[in-house]
């Protein structure tokens, strides 16, 4: 957009709504943008270059950049390459496609029924059955999944009780519970986009291809899903990105042979005291994320605009 | 037909087709939902099950008494109204922040062209989507940096922790908002504001006037969200909170380093507020929608509506502040009838039992003991060690283990014949399947006389 463009908005903005709400607007938008987003976004890069040092030498003359942190991520210090934190970003990012996954497969036919299946007082007592779980502190649906699949919960007393299984199963140490907290704590953010997306399509081209015999699968594919798409994408997007920076739930959830790469930046701040090499990992999640995400869009051809809507 | 009569064939089209077309596909459909809303519920309500079970650790089975003292235990823990106290301030601080942070943004949107709408769009939208840790470490940075720049020191408003979390989270909280007003700014018609320029207003009248009644529902509604998404957010704060605590950093950190049924009572209490409050805003909704279809159909849908409601009875009771006069009583009884409840009497019952079973217990040892070892009058721990094993081995068999470390640690003071044998039950009851559920009466539980009513017994023995 050409600085013209700008200033045709501009005055057109002033002209409708006067010098005040003209000055409101541009200026919380600027404040919002380049206090609260992008300048600690680029205080966070710059640090991630730094070396750790104590805070009367911050701003000396040995507070150089560096690419110590970055390195320390890639390398094991011995010439070798650290496998050990590289697997856990690899492996939280597969979880995290892994839960948007589930979290698609969960909600797309709850969206499509909420947008096709039901109207007036169920649809919105369904709404609100969806949101009402939400309201609820996600340390404290965490705490639950805890209470059930714990090796003394709810899951194992019902399944030794039944005689499914023998022994107490840990579902902890197992990534069961994880995985069902960390799919739990993201539905709604899959289920609203496509719900918008699917409540546009209009119900005589899903009577017509009924009507022309195809069969429910098909009707699917062929129609719901095209028209689906944008909001499968954002919520596949938010639903991914939230997941692999999510603490919480693999904190609480979390098997003890098992680390979330945002655990690994928590240790860096509060037990490692070193906040370069905290910043340098959270920089090197949040580009592994863009990256899965832009890869991911390429794939099924969705531009980023869409997302949100 | 009568009102009621066009009520009940409204409702016959609604449900004939689910009946005429219902077939396997529809039933599998069915089924889905339904364990969907299990998924959704069952860990809540199993949550609100264990926080009256008057066990330690929180849980459905077995059940030892009902109880209420986990509710008291909650209102006597300060750190946790300290943190509640801090989340209500920063709630507070965000919904001043991010609402017109989120207004403007809207009105934004909604002014500029295009092409410059989706790349305004795409940048409001970005911090939904950023980690909340990578937003919480870049805030702590920043403003970290800005302080040491202009020297100031830790004590300054900048390095609070209040200050930087409400800066951090309306850094994200604020897209919320936008998007709401977004999604109401959307069907707002401005030939009113043009009306209103043309008869004479300013266009600071006009924005005032027109435009933010026009908005006032998406107002209220973006101030809940924003409170709610302030209060529960943990990703953001636990990095910008410093050395102060929210409500929600002082919950991890209990569920973290152990858990027992206070959390749960906690999540009971919040539970039923919100169940209080969708159930009042639902009536209102309703109250809403009926009467707009009295505004649209003129006096005879207003029968029908009437019919709904049951005549004038059924609307004074289906008014929003009557539902939460009868609620909020509901409720008071409820919490009034449970602090006058007291469940001391099963539980010292309980634990009679246990104690029972106990010595039970160590009188079979002792009997086998005898038995095993005639050639050994004088007690000597050596000898007599390995013998006692067997009666050991069963109440420390991993199936027990789980359920109470503390317990399991109590038959120790068992005659000095077995003290060294309980250096394996202690091994186990420290195994890392078990950390979280054990420990604190495990260390001093040996040094407790059998009999004291402080310890615990394991009541899976019992079970055996």
């Amino acid at each position: 957009m050409s600085p013209n463009g700008i200033r045709v908005a501009f005055s057109r903005f002033f002209h409708r709504w006067g010098p005040g709400v003209g000055i409101f607007v541009t200026g919380s938008v600027a404040l919002w943008i380049v206090l609260l987003i992008v300048l600690p976004q680029l205080a966070m890069f710059d640090a991630s270059f730094r070396f750790n040092l104590p805070p009367a030498e911050i701003g000396g003359p040995r507070d150089l950049h560096t690419l110590s942190n970055y390195a320390a991520l890639l390398l094991d210090g011995r010439g070798g390459i650290n496998w050990l934190d590289l697997g856990v970003l690899g492996r939280t990012i597969l979880a995290a496609v892994f839960v948007t996954i589930l979290d698609l497969l969960l909600c797309y036919p709850i969206a499509f029924v909420l947008a096709h299946g039901t109207s007036g007082g169920r649809a919105r007592l369904m709404v609100l059955g969806l949101i009402v779980p939400f309201w609820v502190n996600e340390i404290l649906r965490a705490f639950a999944f805890r209470i059930i699949f714990g090796s003394s919960g709810v899951l194992n007393a019902v399944g030794l009780g039944l005689g499914l299984w023998a022994a107490p199963v840990d579902f902890i140490r197992q990534d069961v519970a994880l995985y069902a907290g960390l799919t739990y704590t993201y539905l709604l953010l899959m289920i609203f986009p496509i719900y918008n997306a699917v409540e546009a399509l209009d119900r005589n081209q899903i009577e017509a291809a009924r009507d022309l015999g195809s069969p429910w699968w098909r009707v699917h594919w062929r129609i719901v899903i095209p028209v689906a798409k944008p909001g499968i994408a954002s919520g596949a997007t938010m639903v991914f990105m939230l997941t692999a920076g999510a603490l919480a739930a693999p904190q609480i959830l979390g098997g003890p042979s098992s680390l979330w790469f945002t655990q690994l930046i928590y240790q860096w701040f509060n037990e490692g005291g070193n906040w370069p090499r905290g910043s340098a990992y959270a920089v090197v999640l949040l580009l592994a994320c863009i990256l899965v995400t832009l890869l991911a869009m390429r794939v099924f051809k969705v531009r980023i605009g869409e997302i949100g809507r | 037909m009568s009102a009621r009569g066009n009520v009940l064939a409204a409702r016959g089209s609604v449900w004939r087709p689910v009946v005429a077309r219902i077939s396997w596909q529809r039933l599998l459909l069915l089924l889905f939902v339904a364990a969907f809303f299990a998924y959704l519920f069952g860990p809540l309500i199993i949550m609100t099950v264990t926080a009256f079970n008057s066990a330690d650790y929180p849980r459905v089975t077995p059940w030892d008494c009902f109880t209420t003292q986990w509710f008291g235990r909650f209102g006597r823990d300060s750190l946790l109204l300290a943190g509640l106290a801090n989340s209500f301030f920063i709630g507070l601080g965000v919904v001043l922040l991010s609402l017109p942070i989120g207004l403007a943004a809207a009105i934004a949107l909604s002014e500029v062209g295009e092409r410059a709408r989706s790349l305004l769009y795409t940048v409001f939208i970005v911090p939904i989507l950023l980690p909340g840790i990578v937003i919480g470490i870049a805030t702590l940075l920043f403003w970290g940096r800005i302080a040491g720049s202009f020297g100031l020191g830790h004590d300054t408003l900048l390095y609070n922790g209040i200050f930087l979390t409400i800066l951090g989270q309306v850094c994200f909280i604020s897209s919320y908002s936008m998007l709401i007003f977004l999604a109401r700014i959307q069907r707002f018609d401005p030939t009113q504001t043009e009306a209103a320029l043309d008869l004479g207003a300013t266009p600071g009248q006009a924005f005032r006037k027109v435009l933010l009644p026009f908005l006032k529902p998406a107002i209220g509604s973006a101030a809940v969200l924003a409170f709610l998404a302030s209060v529960e957010n943990y990703n953001t704060t636990v990095f910008t909170i410093v050395s102060e605590s929210t409500f929600t950093t002082v919950l991890a950190s209990k569920v973290r380093f152990g858990i027992d049924p206070t959390i749960s009572a906690i999540a009971v209490i919040i539970i039923t507020t919100t169940l209080v409050a969708a159930i009042i805003q639902e009536a209102r909704q309703r109250r809403l929608a009926a009467r707009r279809r009295e505004a649209l159909a003129g006096v005879a849908a207003g029968a029908g509506a009437a019919a709904v409601m049951a005549g004038p009875t059924g609307r004074l009771l289906s008014h929003p502040a009557s539902v939460a006069v009868l609620l909020l009583a509901v409720v008071g009884g409820l919490v009034w009838a449970g602090s006058r409840y007291d469940s001391s009497a099963c539980q010292d019952a309980l634990l009679q039992q246990k104690l029972q079973r106990q010595q039970e217990l160590l009188e079979q040892q002792r009997q086998r003991m005898q038995q095993q070892a005639p050639a050994q009058p004088a007690p000597v721990p050596s000898g007599a060690a390995p013998k006692p094993a067997s009666p050991f081995g069963g109440v420390f068999a991993p199936n027990n283990l789980g359920l109470s470390a503390p317990g399991g640690a109590v038959p120790a003071p068992a005659p000095p014949g077995a003290a060294p044998k309980p250096a394996s039950p202690f091994g186990n009851a420290f195994a890392p399947d078990n950390l979280g559920l054990s420990a604190p009466g495990g260390a001093t539980a040996p040094k407790i006389e059998p009999g004291a009513p402080a310890a615990p017994a394991d009541p899976a023995p019992a079970t055996q």
